[in-house]
């Protein structure tokens, strides 16, 4: 599941742009996926492709990324086709199931939102290096600092979670397959052995995990870490190609809502 | 646990960010309880706070959700992106980072609580949560307050109870591991 999005080092227009752009631009994304109607839909499914393709990325690969996600969003879309009222346009014989209109147009809705959401976010992080995006992180939550809010330390945070999540993932199998192997009742037995062996999964994971973040801690103190302000090796820069993109992103921005406000004007 | 800002150890830094991680862990442990498959989310919300107090609680679950924002799937069903945040159920993800700050500051307002103690806290920090995703939830899915609850709330209930306790018996065993060392 850990490996859905990993960077891949390619020297693309995608992989060049600043950090900054890619994520404001995911968040923009985001956001007119959840607003989508009709056309918009192929507008913005059309724009996320001709990234893809800018980027050259192989479709295997977002399709090995995307895998484990489209059974979700196939489960989603039979979750509203089968029960929403409306239309009836089709009656299953001998089920006591029907299927709708509106069910149909809505699970489509809503599973297509699933996966572009998830395209998005994988598309972010297959062509940014994780420190490149702490970095941008870090400069587009810059302001908050006025509001006492340490963001130099919730970056350096950010970025050792993202250390320690594979490592906790694979920590947690092997402490459930081994307590499995003592006879654990996590997945059969009562809800109160369920608890029970719920703990005897949670302390094992969190003290080895506590260990890990003291190990760190310790590394990076022999190692003379400081707060404050920090440097990176990557250099952000803001150039023609980020005008380029963020232009793109306007045009884009401005279709979509100038649709929106075609359709439903403001009362 | 009563520090300022400014000084935060570099190793409660670490013990927060783990917990980020775990709460990103979390949501793909799912445990068949009926009426609905829990995960370990909430739990991890409850001991953030517990264990680390206030502060670096709500530290922690404000790197797990910058964690999705950068396109991580560690949101609750493998769902990543700001839209979540934004979306009906984006109110408990920022009832997270308030119910860690409160819970863990009511934890540590003794200096070595008691089971039932704890119970307390959490719960009053469970509170926080659902009342935040509740009304996240009435005011973007437009529902009435009966169905936002009876959606939002009803079916983690029994799951929630049962890791409240869960979480004061865990934080009671681990506590001694960390303390008098943040």
């Amino acid at each position: 599941m850990i490996t859905l999005g990993q960077y891949i080092n390619n020297n693309s227009f995608g992989h060049r742009l600043d950090a900054r752009v890619k994520i404001l631009a995911t968040v923009i994304l985001s956001l007119l996926i959840f607003q989508a109607r009709g056309w918009e839909i192929f507008l913005i499914s059309s724009f996320v492709f001709i990234v893809c393709f800018i980027c050259r990325l192989n479709f295997f690969s977002i399709w090995k990324a995307l895998q484990p996600l489209v059974w979700f969003a196939v489960l989603l879309f039979a979750l509203h086709l089968f029960f929403t009222d409306g239309t009836v346009l089709f009656t299953a014989p001998y089920l006591p199931v029907e299927i709708t209109a509106e069910g149909l147009s809505r699970g489509l809705i809503i599973a297509w939102q699933f996966i572009a959401l998830a395209l998005c976010g994988v598309l972010l992080t297959m062509v940014t290096s994780p420190s490149d995006l702490v970095h941008g992180l870090t400069y587009l939550l810059g302001p908050l600092k006025y509001l006492r809010v340490p963001v130099q330390d919730i970056a350096v945070m950010v970025s050792m979670s993202l250390r320690f999540v594979p490592t906790l993932l694979e920590e947690y199998d092997r402490i459930k397959q081994a307590q499995i192997a003592r006879g654990s009742a996590i997945e059969t037995g009562r809800p109160a052995r369920k608890i029970k062996s719920l703990a005897a999964l949670i302390i094992p994971l969190m003290v080895s995990a506590f260990r890990r973040a003291d190990d760190l801690t310790e590394a990076m103190e022999a190692r003379g870490y400081a707060r404050g302000p920090r440097t990176t090796l990557n250099q952000q820069h803001f150039g023609r190609e980020e005008v380029f993109a963020l232009l793109v992103l306007g045009v884009l921005l401005s279709l979509v809502l100038t649709s929106q406000f075609l359709r439903a004007p403001f009362p | 646990m009563n520090k300022t800002p400014e000084k935060t150890s570099l190793r409660g830094m670490a013990y927060a960010s783990m917990f980020s991680a775990l709460m990103a862990i979390g949501a793909y442990i799912m445990i068949p309880l009926p009426p609905v498959p829990i995960t370990m989310q909430t739990l991890f919300v409850m001991l953030s706070g517990a264990l680390l107090g206030g502060y670096l609680g709500a530290l922690s679950q404000i790197g797990y959700i910058l964690l999705g924002i950068i396109g991580l799937p560690v949101f609750a069903g493998g769902r990543a992106g700001i839209g979540v945040l934004i979306g009906p159920t984006g109110g408990y993800l920022i009832g997270f980072v308030a119910g860690a700050f409160i819970l863990g500051k009511l934890t540590s307002l003794r200096r070595d609580p008691g089971v039932f103690w704890l119970m307390g806290a959490i719960t009053a920090g469970m509170i926080v949560v659902y009342t935040l995703g509740i009304i996240q939830l009435m005011i973007v899915a437009k529902l009435s307050f009966l169905k936002a609850v009876s959606v939002g709330l009803l079916p983690p209930l029994p799951g929630d109870a049962a890791k409240i306790i869960a979480a004061s018996l865990i934080c009671r065993k681990i506590r001694r591991h960390i303390f008098n060392r943040i």
